[in-house]
């Protein structure tokens, strides 16, 4: 048997999964990548290794992908996570034509063609507003666990209007709802319905066509 | 020396302080004076002619922490309008006499004035460019203009300026200009052979130094790069565009390449290479210069000529250098950079040519999220 | 201590806001039977020190993307259009005014206002701001109309006035101008008739001037910020009419009426400042409201002198039309002038109009006015010892406005004035014994 193997470095967590050649999915593990980013990718794929019983020389082929790809230093290529995105969701769902990745620091969105090829793709500049990290500091104002948001802010009847589109004076907006009186749902409805626009008008830059595939972590 | 060895020495220079070069040169000539130009285009010619040294203040790059000028410029102002002023206030423009702005932009308008209000010392000029092309009446305008500068600039200097100065100092300029092409050209010819940061570095140090001396070193370079002989690597050919003011770090555009494209060309520094002819040194030079700002410099964001789309120009670049994709690298803010992205964007899909937007801010540390782009990008049109 | 927000808000309407409605009303009308009917020829310009006399006088329909554009932002319907602008390529850091205008001008150019015909002459009048001229290479690529860039030098002379050479270039161009305008139409220049414009547009500015010499009372009989926004439409778009006119005399009369009275647009006038920097179109009233509370009233803004700056001396001269258009571009307008002269006109203001304090409201959109507003703070606080506040938000983009925010430090700035005024009471009540 021979397996192929993709070790994704990410800046919180390395993802790492084992395929056979039927490309099943006969590995994974997930690590905090913490602050030697070499370890991280070695641990990673050691990891899925022990997990399947799989010996290192069965895998013919490694690829790295994540912004710590080049850290790879076993890997056969090194390929960016963006491809890795369109590629993957591609063969999941065939007919993806728009991948939406929403992550902890970057949001993209890619279009993709027939096989998973990048046809344009756009990221977020380094402004964190839009992603994971705005998510987080609405629930670190109103003191809640992260898990829970999503669910709470579901309950929504009016959702505020949050007019700053800056992860810093979403703070203060929120504050300020709060002092208003304001319903914790409906103000994170608001901040949910916030990220959703700044997605959609990033996505729309590659235009947004159907069937789309969102990845990553949020 | 060889063209390694050059390109390390110059690149130490530019990295480490660039305005050193132009202290020394100060020191070595007592009672000469120093103008600063700001991008992207100034009249060199009439600066040299008055006997003083024209330099390039092209922003700060990534070394110096801005850490006064944006109390004055807000969050949302392109880069290098702040490190400028941020060398000013810091006291790193001691060395110069005359600082130089023009009209290219709102914010370099403005700081001229701050400037102005901040350093009563320095003498500060603005130029103001033309922008209709297309009347007959301009080069009367822009040759008054230029009549203007030159006075300001007797008055600086303390000695007259006469037309065969100023026709002397053409004939320097168009021969620095002629050699930067010559070195554009082999780039061009053979990617392999000469990197797009040998050629930045080695056109960037023209920026500090004298013409005169910047001929000689340019001659040398040519002449050690012509040694080179390597292997052409896969990797996809493109014109970048989009880099006229603010200038990339060393390191992205370092990276741009080694993420895997070779750029054939760009428009970096293009104040020092706005003409791609020479201008004429007989007849009245202050109309030969005006004359050659209107027909025959090259389009850029801050030059709106209605006699030609700029998206025309750059597919024209794409065509003639046979490259097969444009990298659009804008800085952050920069608004002439930004609204130019729209239409060019149109216009080359209407052409069918891939291209790749990026922003920068000479201010970047880290080149992750560029490289991972690029590499995306270059995938993109490999895997095809 | 502020009054509560309700006690406060202004709500005067007079006979000058029945016929601003009713000559703006018929301006836009005109502009959709134009569109929709194809009654007219439409000539695009900008705002800033524009030459709509000309343009008059050819009877062309002046047509100003800016009023378009604001008019969006005011109404709370530019978003989309700005979304539009932004998936096609232009980026969230280009000026929205842009944005939303392209937005619109891709579309169907139907709006709740008029429906904005399609240009005949796209006169890039640029004067000062360089956003003008992409905004004009834009709007060009995306239609057949012809478009002149009408370059107008910069005041960067060390006094402040155009050089000889500026002005010759100036009149050359117009009379390029002229020509173009007569191939559009089929009809010479008649130059009689653009007299008589000329003449009207010195008459109107003339009462503009004084207007706005009214608020050098006290109390203010208006609002130079938030009031003279009422005005200003039909300064722009009226300019040279004898409707406009009529208005003009409307507004100077019920002005002076209240001055007589000792009225102003608050119940009771507490603070007077001066204010820099155009207004948050799609929070207009949200931002008046968060002043009028402490009863503070804007006595002079810079913004009122955009597309004209009357009040220091200039008027029209019939008897040079196209000198004096040519003077109005280049030196008397706030946007051709360089940022020191603005200083200036801000100082004078703080200290002819008697302003306790300036304001600066910074937007992102508009990097004319708003690059190096922090020099501008630092010259007025340092230098000048006058209390000044910097607050940032848009012009156009709704997302750039946090109420909270303004509202703290604009709270926080009166605060401190307030406290600064009883000490200076103290101290002078106690000086008196």
């Amino acid at each position: 048997m021979i397996y192929a193997a993709g070790i994704d470095v990410g800046s919180t967590q390395t993802k790492s999964v084992i395929v056979n050649d039927k490309l099943e999915i006969v590995a994974r593990s997930l690590i905090d990548t913490g602050a030697n980013v070499t370890k991280a990718g070695e641990r990673g794929f050691t990891d899925a290794l022990k997990a399947s019983g799989i010996r290192r020389e069965e895998v013919v082929y490694v690829v790295g992908t994540g912004y710590g790809r080049y850290k790879v230093t076993f890997g056969d290529t090194q390929i960016t996570e963006i491809s890795c995105h369109a590629k993957g969701a591609s063969y999941l769902f065939p007919a993806t034509r728009t991948v939406i990745d929403m992550g902890g620091q970057d949001a993209k969105g890619i279009k993709v063609g027939e096989g998973g090829d990048v046809k344009d793709f756009v990221m977020n500049d380094k402004c964190a507003a839009g992603t994971g990290r705005f998510l987080a500091q609405a629930a670190e104002a109103l003191a809640l666990p992260l898990d829970d948001i999503g669910e709470i802010s579901l309950k929504a009847k009016n959702p505020v209007r949050l007019t700053t589109v800056c992860t810093v004076f979403v703070e203060s907006d929120i504050i300020s709802y709060l002092a208003q009186g304001k319903k914790i749902e409906d103000i994170l409805g608001g901040v949910h319905s916030a990220i959703a626009a700044r997605t959609i008008s990033l996505v729309r830059r590659v235009g947004i066509e159907a069937e789309v595939t969102f990845t990553g972590g949020v | 020396m060889g063209i390694h060895e050059m390109v390390a020495q110059y690149r130490e220079m530019l990295e480490d302080s660039p305005l050193n070069l132009v202290a020394e040169w100060k020191a070595k000539h007592p009672g000469s004076k120093v103008v600063g130009c700001y991008p992207v285009y100034t009249p060199f010619e009439i600066i040299h002619a008055a006997g003083m040294l024209p330099v390039g203040i092209i922003g700060a790059g990534n070394r110096l922490e801005i850490a006064h000028a944006d109390s004055r410029f807000q969050s949302f102002v392109c880069s290098i309008v702040k490190s400028t002023l941020e060398l000013g206030l810091i006291g790193n423009l001691e060395s110069l006499d005359g600082i130089v702005f023009h009209s290219i932009c709102d914010p370099a308008r403005n700081l001229a004035s701050v400037f102005k209000r901040n350093f009563p010392k320095l003498q500060v000029e603005y130029v103001h460019f033309p922008q209709n092309m297309a009347s007959p009446h301009t080069v009367n305008y822009l040759a008054a203009e230029y009549r203007t500068l030159k006075s300001n600039y007797e008055r600086l200097a303390g000695r007259p300026v006469t037309d065969d100065d100023l026709r002397k100092s053409i004939r320097v300029y168009n021969e620095q200009r002629k050699l930067i092409g010559q070195l554009y050209r082999m780039r061009r010819e053979a990617p392999q052979n000469l990197s797009t940061l040998e050629t930045y570095v080695l056109t960037r140090i023209g920026t500090l130094i004298p013409p005169e001396e910047h001929i000689g070193l340019l001659k040398e370079a040519i002449a050690a790069a012509k040694e080179r002989d390597e292997r052409p690597k896969d990797r996809i050919k493109v014109v970048l565009e989009g880099s006229f003011c603010e200038q990339p770090p060393l390191e992205l555009i370092e990276g741009l390449e080694a993420a895997g494209c070779y750029i054939l060309d760009d428009d970096f520094l293009l104040g020092w290479r706005f003409f791609k002819q020479d201008i004429p040194s007989e007849g009245d030079p202050v109309e030969n210069l005006a004359r050659a700002y209107l027909n025959q410099s090259v389009y850029s964001g801050v030059k709106h000529d209605t006699r030609e789309a700029k998206s025309k120009h750059l597919i024209d670049k794409v065509r003639e250098t046979g490259a097969s994709a444009v990298v659009i690298l804008a800085a952050k803010f920069c608004e002439p950079a930004l609204f130019d992205y729209a239409l060019y964007r149109r216009a080359l899909e209407k052409e069918g040519i891939p291209h790749l937007y990026l922003e920068f801010e000479e201010k970047m540390w880290i080149f992750d999220k560029a490289r991972t782009e690029v590499e995306t990008f270059v995938e993109s049109m490999l895997f095809d | 201590m502020a009054k509560t927000a309700e006690a406060n808000k202004t709500n005067y309407q007079g006979q000058m806001h029945l016929l601003q409605k009713e000559l703006m009303g018929n301006y836009f009308n005109q502009m959709t039977r134009a569109a929709e009917h194809g009654e007219g020829k439409a000539a695009y310009m900008l705002i800033s020190g524009n030459p709509v006399e000309l343009m008059l006088a050819f009877d062309l329909i002046p047509v100003y993307p800016e009023i378009n554009a604001l008019q969006l932002a005011v109404k709370k319907v530019a978003l989309p259009f700005i979304q539009k602008a932004e998936e096609i390529g232009y980026s969230m850091d280009n000026c929205a005014y842009v944005k939303a205008d392209v937005g619109l001008f891709l579309g169907d150019r139907k709006t709740p206002f008029a429906t904005i015909p399609l240009p005949a002459l796209i006169l890039c009048n640029y004067v000062g701001c360089n956003v003008y001229l992409q905004w004009f290479e834009h709007l060009a690529e995306y239609c057949d109309g012809t478009l002149y860039n009408l370059d107008i030098p910069f005041m960067r002379d060390p006094s402040g006035k155009p050089t000889a050479a500026d002005v010759t270039y100036v009149v050359r161009q117009l009379e390029e101008v002229i020509e173009i305008c007569e191939k559009i139409t089929g009809k010479k220049l008649d130059y009689a008739k653009l007299k008589r414009i000329v003449a009207l547009s010195g008459e109107t500015g003339e009462i503009w001037s004084r207007i706005k010499g009214l608020t050098k009372n006290v109390p203010s009989p208006f609002d130079s910020y938030f009031d003279s926004v009422t005005m200003m439409a039909p300064l722009y778009c009226l300019r040279g009419t004898e409707g406009g006119l009529k208005f003009f005399e409307t507004a100077l009369k019920e002005m002076q009426e209240k001055v007589d009275m000792g009225q102003g647009p608050l119940p009771e006038e507490r603070f007077r400042f001066v204010i820099e920097g155009p207004p948050p179109w799609p929070y207009l009233r949200t931002f008046r409201d968060l002043f009028s509370k402490w009863g503070a009233v804007a006595v002079a803004s810079t913004y009122s002198t955009v597309g004209g700056l009357w009040e220091f001396g200039f008027k029209h001269d019939s008897n040079r039309p196209l000198e004096s258009i040519a003077s109005h571009m280049l030196e008397w307008n706030l946007t051709n002038r360089n940022f020191l002269q603005r200083y200036e006109q801000i100082r004078r203001y703080v200290e002819e109009w008697s302003a306790d304090a300036l304001v600066i409201h910074s937007v992102k959109s508009c990097r004319l006015f708003s690059a190096g507003q922090g020099d501008m703070r630092e010259y007025f606080t340092k230098e000048l010892g006058i209390p000044t506040l910097l607050v940032e938000s848009d012009i156009e983009d709704p997302r750039y406005f946090s109420e909270a925010q303004m509202k703290n430090r604009i709270d926080a700035f009166f605060e401190s004035l307030e406290h600064k005024k009883i000490v200076r009471g103290a101290a002078a009540a106690g000086g008196a014994t």
